[in-house]
Formats: C-alpha cells, structure tokens, sequence
C-alpha cells in the first residue's frame, strides 16, 4: 500500500528531523557554556564547579536588563558577559588565584562555596523566581528552511556555537595570546623564564571562560531556564561535558556535546518516563572506555 | 672594556648550611667561562641566585652595571639576562616555530595585537626562520616538540635562549644526555654563537669545558677555588683535590 506508507515514512523523517535539531541545539548550548570550563580545567588546572555560576550571574543581568530596564535583547547580551567578566575579575585575583596549582578537594570545596554564595546573593538581590530573557522578535517565529520550520532560536543557538567553537580554536591555536597560553599551560615556569606573564595570562583565560559562561547562559536561556538554582542544578551537566570530552580539548568538548546533546533529547523523546538515566549511563560508559576524555589532553 | 656581568660577594645558606660562600664573579662580553665543581658544589643554588630564583642572603648581581638583585626572574630575562636548563623543560605540545616566535615576540614586546595571527607579524617569523635555519631545525619547525629528538630538543634550547637576544646566557650542561652523534651539532651551535655574547657555562664534561672555555671557575663547597685559564686548572693543586680527583675517580670506574 504505497499510499499509506509514504506519508508515514514522511512523519517519521520529520520526527527525526525534529528529535535532531533539538539535539543540535542543546548540545550546541551546552558546548558554549561548558568550553569555558574545558578551558579552566584543562588548560588552567582548576575545578571550578562556580562556573555554572557565572553562567547564572550572566542570565540574571540580562533578564534584568531586558525586563526591569528595557534594553534590546543584543545589548542585554553584551551588558550580561561584561558585567559577568567584571564581577569575575576580583573573584579571580582574590579567590581564584589563591587554589591555582592546589589540591583539587581545596578547589571544589573553594568553588563549590562560591556557587552557593552567588545562588544567595542573586536570589537576595533578584527574587527567589523564574527569570526570563525575552527574545527579539526575529528569533521568536519559526524559519521556514523550505521543507519544513525550526524555531529561530534554535538556529541562533546552533550558529552562536559553531561561532564561539571556531573563534576558540583561532584563539588557542593561532594567535599570539594562544600561544602564551599554551606556553603557560605547558609549563608556567619556562613561560615565565620567556617573560611571559602567566597570572596576565590565566587572568584573561579566566575572563574568556566565564564571558563564554555568561553568554551561554543567555543564549541557552530558552532550554536551559535561569531559575534560583541554576548554578547547582546544571554544576554535573557542564562537568559531564568536560570529563566526557577531555579538559582542554575544544573537539572533545563539541563531540561530547553534539553526543550527550543526541542521547539525552532522544531519550526524552522516546523514553520520557526515564529522565536522564540514558545520559548518565552514557556518561558512565564513556568515562568506563575513555577515561581521560574522547579527546583529552595528555597528563 | 665594561663588564657586563658581576657577581659580588654572594651568600647563601639554608639553614646553617652554607652553600653559597663570597662568590664573585665578573665577565665581560664574548667570554667563554666554564664553571665546573663537583657534586654538591652549590652550582645549582649560584644559577638559581643569578636568574632570580632564589634571594641571595648578601651581595649583589650586577647586569650591564644595573643591580638586578631585587628583580624576580622575568625582569632579569628582560634585561637580558637567559637561562638554558638542565633538564629539558620545553612545551611538548608546541612546536619549534611557536617556541621561537613567543620568544621573539616576548623580548620585542611585540605582544600589543594578541588576539592577532602570531604568524602576522613578518619581521618576527623572518627573526624565527633564521634561527631556525643557524641551529638546523627548519626541516622540523611544525613538528610538536614531544615528536622531534632530544639531540633537536636540546638545539632547540638555545635557539630559544639565543632568541632572547641575551647579553650574558647561562647555559645548563647544553650536551647533557645527547647522543654522540648529535654533540657535533651542539658544539658547532655553541661555536657559532654571538661573539659579543658573554657565555657562562655549567658542565661536567671535562673534554666539552677544555674545547669550549677560554676561561674555567671552579666552584667547591659554595665557594670558588680556582679562577684561571683552562690549561692551569689541571696544575692546581685544591683542584685537583675538590674535582678532578673524583672525576678521575669517576673516569677509572667507568
């Protein structure tokens, strides 16, 4: 019955098709709030489990910026990862560089402290609510690519991280600050020796991180939602990334995402009533087989 | 001549221990001095006192006729002051040519665009390409450096302290741990190198002091026995006893 297979045939493509623009677009939000912990962890050596954190603190300035001051959804971004960044930098020079080079159980204790003093001062000074970050109006509809429509935000997530991915890698691999970092990375002592200036040096790393964080937050608003728990609740999701990926690796960190991305919305869709115990037993199972990562730095 | 380099009566101890005893030394540029010692001489702990490393409890280092002894180890390296090192401690996950242009672009504080293309700069790769080409490592330059031999690793070193443009290079047993067949490649490196540069070599290697060193301190206990010419620091008599007794010893055992 030719008739009756083809529009079903035609369904269940589309089911596909939908199940796998979701799965892009989480793990393309994902990628962009967890690459900065890949930086932190891999190339810096720290646990930061705050960064979640700052991807809140990014969310909250722009839900207030947007709603309480009005400004455009564009501005809201720039004025969230700024704003982030300059309330980062003392965090970084009086607590950060304090736990560089530390045990890790001093780190997570350090940052697991920052994240419940961030969850109290935000909540304290915004409201224990729900915030929302109204987008524009052109990433609001759907976009009809011709044989069928996405959301439009979903695309600008998916092309916010192609972007960030790309612009990291030109970063680490090709400019002048990337190879400093590298350098310092490598090995901080003969950096120094060089002349390199490695606290400068993770002090911006540490920057780019938690702007990225920020960014993240905002542009993963929609699926992620900036709630009073945030920085806790997604603290082992953005950690998955990295310990799934490899710390340091910006392939890794996209594999892990686009992976974990396809597994957890698959899950959800065909399996709801599991949760996320398909993520994690994915999670388990690349941790069993690849324990430093897919593509993790060497030691 | 001015002197580009002076040690003046350094002390160091830890503890009760003294290991660094009045040490003074001068040089001027193109010297080719060696210090040697035995084992446990202080060699290390002078090195670590002269880059910065470690504070000295007295006396002064002198760069150019400037006291640098109150500077950390960056601002030395600034003035021209650079350490090779002992035990290979490059970046393995780098290559030749990124190690040589962070050099080049540190000392020429070239480093304003640093988001820009670190290969943008076409007066810094020019600089790089041409101590790639001196040390015979351009066929090499993009290979990561945990991939290259050591015997290129150990050449690399001193493209990169050369890099550095210094006016006084503090070089760490540059041949150590070569194999025989690279050490001619290190030997001509070190031949080849700036005429006004003044070098101040630490080694064990007895036969690469007599080639390379016009000059030989011996350093024993923390403090310096013999100051003199290579061909007179056999005939000496305390050297004989603090150093080449046991390296002689050695020589036999081995």
């Amino acid at each position: 019955m030719p008739d009756a297979s083809g529009p079903l045939l035609d369904q269940s493509m589309q089911t596909v098709l939908s199940v796998g623009i979701d799965a892009l677009a989480y793990g393309m939000v994902l990628f962009v709030i967890s690459i900065g912990l890949s930086v932190t962890m891999g190339l810096m050596r720290v646990v930061n489990l705050a960064h979640g954190a700052f991807a809140m603190i990014g969310g909250y300035i722009a839900s207030y910026a947007t709603q309480t001051l009005g400004f455009g959804y564009g501005v809201a971004i720039l004025a969230a990862v700024v704003g982030t960044i300059i309330i980062a930098i003392p965090v970084e020079r009086f607590l950060y560089r304090r736990i560089y080079g530390a045990p890790e159980l001093t780190q997570v204790l350090m940052t697991i402290g920052i994240t419940f003093c961030v969850i109290g001062i935000a909540n304290y000074v915004f409201g224990p609510t729900l915030k929302t970050i109204p987008l524009p109006e052109t990433l609001r509809g759907p976009v009809d690519l011709g044989f069928r429509s996405i959301a439009a935000h979903k695309l600008f997530a998916i092309a916010c991280g192609v972007a960030v991915a790309g612009a990291l890698w030109y970063l680490i691999e090709r400019t002048s600050f990337g190879v400093k970092l590298r350098a310092s990375v490598d090995n901080a002592a003969m950096a120094a020796s060089l002349g390199v200036r490695t606290r400068i040096v993770y002090a911006v790393s540490f920057a780019v991180a938690v702007g990225l964080a920020a960014f993240g937050g905002i542009v993963g608003a929609e699926l992620l939602p900036i709630e009073p728990y945030y920085a806790l609740r997604y603290m082992v999701t953005f950690l998955v990334v990295v310990s799934v990926g490899g710390a340091g690796s910006i392939p890794g960190a996209l594999l892990a995402c686009l992976l974990l991305g396809a597994i957890d919305t698959t899950g959800r869709y065909l399996l709801p009533e599991y949760g996320e115990f398909f993520f994690y037993l994915a999670v388990i199972a690349i941790v069993c087989v690849f324990p430093r990562g897919l593509l993790g730095r060497r030691s | 001549m001015s002197p580009v380099f002076q040690v003046q009566n350094l002390n160091k101890a830890f503890g009760g221990l003294a290991v660094t005893q009045d040490v003074s030394i001068t040089m001027n540029p193109g010297d080719r001095v060696a210090l040697i010692g035995p084992n446990g001489a202080g060699k290390t702990t002078f090195v670590n006192l002269v880059t910065g490393h470690l504070d000295p409890d007295s006396g002064k280092v002198l760069l150019g006729g400037n006291d640098v002894t109150s500077l950390g180890p960056t601002p030395r390296v600034r003035q021209g002051l650079v350490r090779s090192f002992q035990v290979t401690r490059l970046f393995p996950d780098m290559t030749p040519e990124e190690h040589l242009a962070l050099a080049v672009m540190q000392r020429t504080g070239r480093t304003g665009a640093i988001f820009g293309h670190y290969q943008a700069k076409a007066d810094v790769m020019a600089e790089v390409a041409e101590l790639l080409r001196t040390l015979g490592l351009d066929h090499i330059a993009t290979r990561k450096v945990a991939e290259i031999a050591y015997g290129q690793q150990r050449l690399l070193e001193i493209a990169l302290a050369l890099a550095l443009k210094p006016k006084v290079l503090l070089l760490d047993e540059p041949a150590a741990g070569v194999p025989q067949s690279d050490t001619p490649r290190i030997e001509a490196a070190l031949a080849g190198l700036p005429s006004d540069l003044a070098v101040l070599m630490i080694e064990h290697d007895m036969d690469l002091v007599f080639r390379f060193a016009r000059r030989v301190i011996v350093l024993a206990a923390g403090a310096i026995i013999f100051d003199g010419s290579p061909q007179d620091v056999t005939r000496d008599a305390r050297v004989r006893e603090a150093y080449l007794g046991s390296y002689a010893n050695d020589r036999s055992a081995a």
